[in-house]
């Protein structure tokens, strides 16, 4: 049934109103910088952050950033806080990723955190030692397999081409077996991978950070002790920088985040608002 | 099905091309103003370069929005163009280089050379019967390739498939019950009725029923009889719960993106609070 | 023809059954034969690059050789691949602009950061826009099935902002900061669990029986046509 010309006329310029006030609902907050009011970080955020708190000092964290710069908006501010994390508690940091193209981001996480942890810290961070940027390897889950068995051996050098065999940072780390914690930031079927070839296979405890809407289907996984803790979206970055007590990009999207939401709830209301009412008092609608 | 854009009138076109060249110049003025790549050189003047570009196509992709239109079609040709550049520079780096060119045309040593050989050649046959798919005539020895591909990959898959996703699965959703009764027994005499008892035993109970009704509203094999019409309602309830979340993360993920790209206009294009 | 159906399935099996059996084995040999297979497949999959490459500026000289409605666009197709292809062969990835250094920008990395990272992130964020317009023109309570679908929607987006902290706080007081999270966090935990803890079993048990048909030659899909 052909639709008449000024229906879809009308209907078009609804649809341009929409668009302008989603893109004031996201523009003006962030112009404005604005910060959320106080909130409480999800239970599946704090869970996170409190395993990496009950690590102690020197102990070493394997990090893999699985994700490229498609995926930025919501998952560098995670990288970055979680790194940070990490470095105020004295914990060594290993980060690696399994993205090929995703390397020179993981590469500028790494050094964008550094500034931020020397800054705070008041002293440097020596790669090496502090921390170490073991970069890419080709092999995709041969990779965690080998790792699982001789971690060096599949690192043979870092990122910038040290050998990692009497490096300070790996210093009591032959394999997987050997890390009490292993955290994967990935938009992709990384998350479950390391599930299925790390943290099943060698016993470590294994946190994840996933773009939201890979977040509902972490559930079965989070229940059944596969994942000990979540950051789930640009939500959970924020959750993550408040339990940091820092304000970073999670933070100031948060006030964009909500009134874009509740912009969309409003209009779903009303829509149907109206389509009841409609359906009441007998017009039907199309 | 007739569309606003297919009767624009050519006042309307002339108008919105004098809007169009207008913006262009607007975005070029401001471009130059923010960035100012005069006097900058090697990295910093490519940086500077390319954040005007960046921007440019981001603008041009939001313009979808208002219609489609040949600037968003040449970005939209040159993204799939870039992305297969892309994708085709990384192959060769991480395989084809890695492991054909540089094993066997810059070998150390002989040694090395026939090492290579004994490794490789099997797998460089497979490759090149792989790209037989392309003939329509004579496809068939890329069966081989994909035989062996999709074979081994079938086999990985069950064992871990069967303890990762079935049998740890299997092990959470019946656990949270055992351990609602057996908590809920002995803090039944002491604690908060409702909240060390009854909650935690009706919650697990509720999510192994959710559990069942959608694994059976998606058994087809047999017809559903009154008793089965009436899990897979509930079944679809649980489904539509599920959606509904999802449907909101997406919503949230979707804008999450938004607000990046919008964070890069303010902060790396228009530099706004630098 | 045996060398054309017949060899290929035994191919299949016999692929599907190391692959099994080779979990199951603690020798080193085992890992070793994994490298070898990783090694070969990875090589293959690089292979792989024509049949896509092909496929793609395949549809595209069609186009242009048809003149087919748009089919100038399609030469920025070849322009961008050319042009990234270029970048990322020229002085080893770095291109013609800047010096090679590992921690500088590379011609490479030029285009991937100016040109495919924005194409890419914004044509996703364009979903945006469609799913709030579409939400509204569409999203009705026709039956108590949608409004489950538009009441967990509604609560999950309401519930994982901040400002539903103040709104609770506003409504019910200040010890009811929480109503709307814990609403959003209690229908992920519980309905939301059950339906993928379904979901995931449903899809795990059918890859499995899938990997079976595989291997034993029940489905053939992956041969493509032909005889």
């Amino acid at each position: 049934m052909a639709v008449p010309l000024a229906e879809l006329r009308r209907l078009a310029i609804v649809k341009h109103v929409i668009y302008l006030l989603v893109a004031a609902a996201v523009a003006v907050p962030l112009i404005a910088h604005l910060l959320p009011g106080e909130f409480e970080p999800t239970p599946n955020a704090r869970k996170l952050f409190d395993r990496v708190e009950a690590l102690k000092p020197g102990t070493r964290v394997l990090i893999s950033l699985d994700f490229d710069p498609g995926s930025e908006a919501e998952l560098l501010p995670m990288g970055m806080a979680i790194l940070q994390h990490c470095f105020q508690r004295g914990l060594v940091p290993l980060v690696m990723t399994n993205y090929p193209s995703g390397v020179d981001l993981a590469r500028k996480i790494v050094e964008d955190a550094i500034d931020k942890s020397e800054e705070y810290l008041g002293k440097d961070l020596v790669s090496g030692a502090d921390y170490a940027f073991l970069g890419f390897r080709p092999g995709d889950v041969n990779l965690l397999l080998g790792m699982g068995e001789n971690l060096k051996g599949a690192f043979q050098t870092d990122y910038y081409g040290k050998p990692t065999a009497n490096m300070k940072a790996l210093a009591g780390i032959r394999s997987l077996k050997d890390f009490e914690l292993v955290i994967d930031i990935s938009s992709s079927a990384w998350v479950e991978l390391w599930i299925v070839y790390g943290a099943d296979r060698f016993g470590f405890d294994y946190g994840a950070g996933v773009t939201a809407v890979m977040g509902p289907d972490m559930y079965p996984f989070i229940q059944a002790g596969q994942i000990v803790g979540l950051l789930d979206g640009l939500r959970g970055a924020a959750d993550y920088e408040k339990l940091l007590a820092q304000k970073g990009r999670g933070m100031f999207g948060m006030t964009a985040q909500s009134a874009a939401h509740v912009l969309v709830i409003l209009l779903v209301l009303a829509a149907n608002a109206r389509f009841i009412f409609r359906r009441v008092t007998g017009k039907e609608e199309a | 099905m007739a569309e606003p854009n297919d009767n624009v009138s050519s006042v309307r076109k002339a108008i919105e091309l004098a809007v169009l060249l207008a913006l262009l110049g607007v975005f070029v003025a401001v471009s130059l103003f923010r960035q100012w790549p005069f006097g900058l050189k090697g990295v910093a003047l490519a940086k500077s370069i390319g954040t005007i570009i960046a921007a440019g196509l981001t603008l041009v992709m939001f313009s979808f929005l208002y219609r489609d239109n040949p600037l968003f079609k040449v970005a939209e040709n040159l993204y799939v163009g870039v992305a297969l550049g892309y994708g085709a520079v990384l192959t060769w780096r991480m395989a084809l280089r890695e492991e054909v060119y540089k094993p066997l045309f810059m070998a150390p040593t002989t040694e090395a050379l026939y090492a290579a050989l004994l490794h490789r050649t099997v797998p460089i046959i497979l490759g090149i019967l792989l790209v037989m798919r392309i003939s329509r005539k004579h496809a068939w020895p890329s069966r081989y390739a994909y035989g062996l591909i999709v074979g081994w990959n079938a086999g990985v898959g069950i064992s871990l498939r069967t303890h990762t996703y079935v049998l740890r699965q299997l092990h959470a959703a019946i656990a949270p019950l055992q351990a609602a009764v057996a908590t809920g027994s002995a803090a039944a005499l002491t604690g908060p009725w409702f909240l060390d008892v009854f909650f935690p035993f009706v919650a697990a109970l509720a999510v192994l029923i959710g559990t069942v009704a959608v694994l059976f509203y998606f058994f087809f094999s047999v017809e559903h009889g009154p008793a089965g019409k009436a899990v897979s309602k509930v079944g679809i309830w649980f489904l539509m719960v599920s959606f509904g979340a999802s449907f909101g993360n997406t919503l949230m993920a979707r804008l999450s993106l938004l607000i990046g790209r919008v964070q890069f206009l303010l902060d790396d294009w228009l530099m706004i609070g630098k | 023809m045996w060398y054309k159906r017949t060899i290929p399935l035994i191919v299949v099996l016999v692929a599907g059954l190391l692959g099994f059996a080779h979990e199951y084995v603690p020798h080193p040999i085992s890992a070793e034969f994994r490298e070898e297979m990783t090694t070969g497949f990875r090589i293959i999959g690089g292979f792989g690059l024509f049949i896509g490459a092909y496929s793609l500026l395949h549809m595209h000289v069609s186009r242009i050789r048809k003149r087919n409605p748009g089919w100038a666009y399609s030469a920025f197709v070849f322009v961008g691949a050319a042009a990234m292809i270029f970048l990322g062969l020229y002085n080893d990835g770095s291109g013609p602009l800047v010096d090679p250094d590992p921690g500088e920008l590379t011609g490479l990395g030029w285009g991937y950061d100016y040109i495919l990272v924005p194409c890419n992130a914004t044509i996703f964020s364009l979903l945006a826009f469609l799913m709030a317009s579409a939400a509204f023109r569409t999203f009705r309570v026709r039956n108590f099935s949608a409004a489950l679908l538009l009441g967990a929607a509604v609560v999950v987006m309401f519930g994982r902002v901040p400002i539903s902290e103040a709104v609770g706080e506003f409504l019910f007081g200040p010890d009811a900061r929480q109503v709307f999270p814990k609403a959003a966090q209690m229908l992920m935990d519980y309905p939301n669990l059950a339906a993928k803890r379904g979901i995931l079993l449903g899809v795990s048990l059918g890859a499995i029986a899938q990997s079976l048909r595989i291997l034993f030659g029940i489905e053939r899909s992956y041969m493509g046509g032909g005889d």
